[in-house]
């Protein structure tokens, strides 16, 4: 099985984390939602896969481009 | 000699240019699971329309002449749903479709022939790069350069590309000139190939990461939509063309209305929440104020801050320039300011009116923009659109602050200025404005926050700015697209027919 990591497209903070470690997830599914530009930024996976583990926790300052999670695929 | 002699000669010579490289490249051709060059010709143009230029031509070495059937690039003719256009299918199957002496005079043909009579040119880009040894040393090398005009692009006619396998040198060129691109996956688009590559600069590199489609379509943008198959990427270039007129000098051609049209837009309130911390899909709204199944969209994957799409609002074509919440909160980052400049580049080139959806905190600032040139993207971007002379009409939905307001056809910039009551217009989010001026935040005293947003916010609203005549309507969201319907009925441009000054016409296709 090959790994695809999952990046913040922009900087902001952690807001909330909306799926679990082994949850199947397809193209399109949120899995986080950030806080950003006063915003609530949802981070969706562009490929289908298994929620491997979570790089970043609730209230982690992240930068864009950062890994955020990794997924088995 | 007989007339049958000369015919039976005719025939021979003819079924053997219609045989491209032999069955032996052609069936390596198929084993990929790709179309060859004259079945893609098939599969563009209407049936019995293909009418062929330059069947016989060969290299100009008398040795290769033989093994170089059309010389590699079949061209010529046929029509697209109706319409005339020209065409060069690279054949892969002959000396790997490289360019030369004789079938660059052909693309010029076609290109000429294209531009003098209005009418569409399509590449089908397949090719390995120049010929070696045709182009080999000062003779090779400088017997090119004939042609002047050969990369020049005044947008007199639309240009649409597929990249259908590797596609180096000329094919890799004209793609770049082009104003839509397709690309079959299993396609390399770059200057050289991998081989040249490593052995020019010593750099290993994979095909997929010198010049693939997720490269080309994510982080480049030059591609706008990756295929499994070659149907998939002709079908889209017809799609493409079916929006636009055949060249510059005609408005775009109108489409039927589909029944229910108008049903989607009345339950717009359904896709847009009143928050404004919450993102929505801009798509969503696009689809919703257009022509059921109207909607086209332009570089889907790149750049998703902003959307581009051509749709048809009462059958009439329109582009749309929106900011896209959903994607980095609609901030509008430098390449959202590439995507959105290239989509003028082509509206104004092919008199395709515009609808600018705002719903954006703004450019996205910071570090990694800045490096990217921002402020030099952000000013391609506003100037472009101030040179675009064809309709515009700009709606403000939720929020839009700063210079973004004016970027994205503000206040005179539109041809009419909407917003919908719940728009908020002002230099910045309010929020940020708070720290910013005032210098504290929520945190840090919710009293004196709450006391400065009242003060912040105040005159911000679609009211204030209609006061000023800044916004020449409010309007109730559910009647979004009945109202734009009727302003380009009024923004009609009598006096030209619907042609625009095409102030963008020669704008670089890449920058």
């Amino acid at each position: 099985m090959a790994e695809e990591r999952v990046r913040s497209e922009m900087t902001g903070k952690v807001w909330k984390i909306i799926a679990s470690v082994g949850d199947e997830v397809s193209d399109g599914d949120e899995i986080m939602i950030l806080e950003s530009m006063k915003m609530e930024i949802p981070v969706m996976v562009d490929t289908d896969g298994t929620i491997k583990e979570f790089l970043v926790g609730e209230g982690d300052e992240v930068t864009e481009d950062q890994e955020i999670a990794v997924l088995e695929v | 000699m007989s007339f049958d002699a000369i015919l039976d000669d005719y025939e021979k010579r003819r079924e053997h240019a219609l045989a491209m490289g032999g069955p032996e490249r052609v069936a390596r051709i198929k084993a990929r699971g790709s179309l060859h060059a004259r079945e893609r010709i098939d599969y563009l143009f209407d049936e019995g329309t293909f009418i062929e230029s330059g069947l016989f031509a060969t290299s100009f070495i008398p040795e290769a002449q033989a093994s170089t059937p059309t010389d590699g690039k079949v061209c010529g003719y046929g029509r697209i749903n109706g319409r005339e256009a020209a065409a060069v299918s690279h054949d892969l199957s002959v000396k790997g479709a490289s360019s030369s002496l004789t079938n660059v005079k052909k693309m010029r043909h076609m290109r000429e022939t294209a531009v003098r009579n209005g009418m569409p040119l399509v590449l089908l880009n397949e090719s390995s790069g120049a010929r070696i040894p045709d182009t080999m040393g000062a003779v090779g090398t400088g017997a090119l350069g004939q042609d002047p005009e050969q990369f020049v692009r005044r947008r007199e006619v639309p240009y649409a590309a597929a990249v259908l396998g590797p596609a180096y040198g000329t094919a890799c060129w004209f793609t770049q000139l082009s104003d839509f691109v397709a690309m079959r996956k299993g396609g390399v688009l770059a200057v050289s190939s991998p081989k040249v590559t490593e052995i020019a600069i010593k750099e290993k590199v994979d095909p997929e990461e010198l010049g693939g489609w997720k490269m080309q379509s994510e982080i480049t943008g030059k591609v706008d939509y990756a295929t499994d198959t070659d149907e998939e990427a002709l079908d889209l270039i017809k799609k493409f063309l079916s929006y636009l007129p055949s060249h510059h000098n005609e408005r775009p051609p109108e489409g039927a209305v589909p029944a229910g049209s108008d049903d989607a837009a009345r339950k717009i309130l359904d896709i847009v929440p009143a928050e404004r911390q919450k993102v929505y899909d801009m798509r969503k709204v696009i689809a919703a104020l257009s022509d059921k199944d109207s909607v086209f969209e332009v570089k889907p994957r790149f750049a998703r801050a902003a959307t581009t799409a051509l749709a048809r609002i009462n059958g009439r074509t329109v582009g749309y320039v929106c900011s896209n919440p959903l994607f980095k909160a609609g901030a509008l980052d430098p390449d959202a300011c590439d995507k959105v400049t290239s989509f003028l580049v082509l509206c104004d080139s092919f008199n395709v009116p515009l609808i600018f959806l705002t719903d954006t905190p703004g450019f996205l600032i910071g570090l990694a923009g800045e490096v990217k040139k921002a402020p030099g993207r952000i000013m391609n971007f506003m100037t472009a659109m101030q040179l675009c002379t064809v309709p515009k009409v700009s709606i403000v939905m939720r929020k839009s602050y700063g210079q973004a307001y004016l970027n994205m056809a503000g206040t005179r910039n539109a041809d009419e200025m909407l917003a919908w009551p719940s728009a908020d217009i002002g230099f910045m989010d309010p929020n940020v404005a708070v720290n910013v001026v005032y210098g504290v935040t929520y945190e840090q005293d919710r009293e004196l926050f709450a006391k400065h947003l009242k003060e912040v916010t105040e005159a911000s609203s679609a009211y204030d700015l209609a006061s000023i005549y800044s916004s020449q309507f409010v309007i109730d969201p559910r009647e979004t697209r009945q109202v734009i319907a009727r302003l380009l009925e009024v923004h009609n441009r009598d006096r030209t027919g619907g042609i625009s000054k095409h102030q963008l016409g020669n704008w670089p296709t890449t920058f």
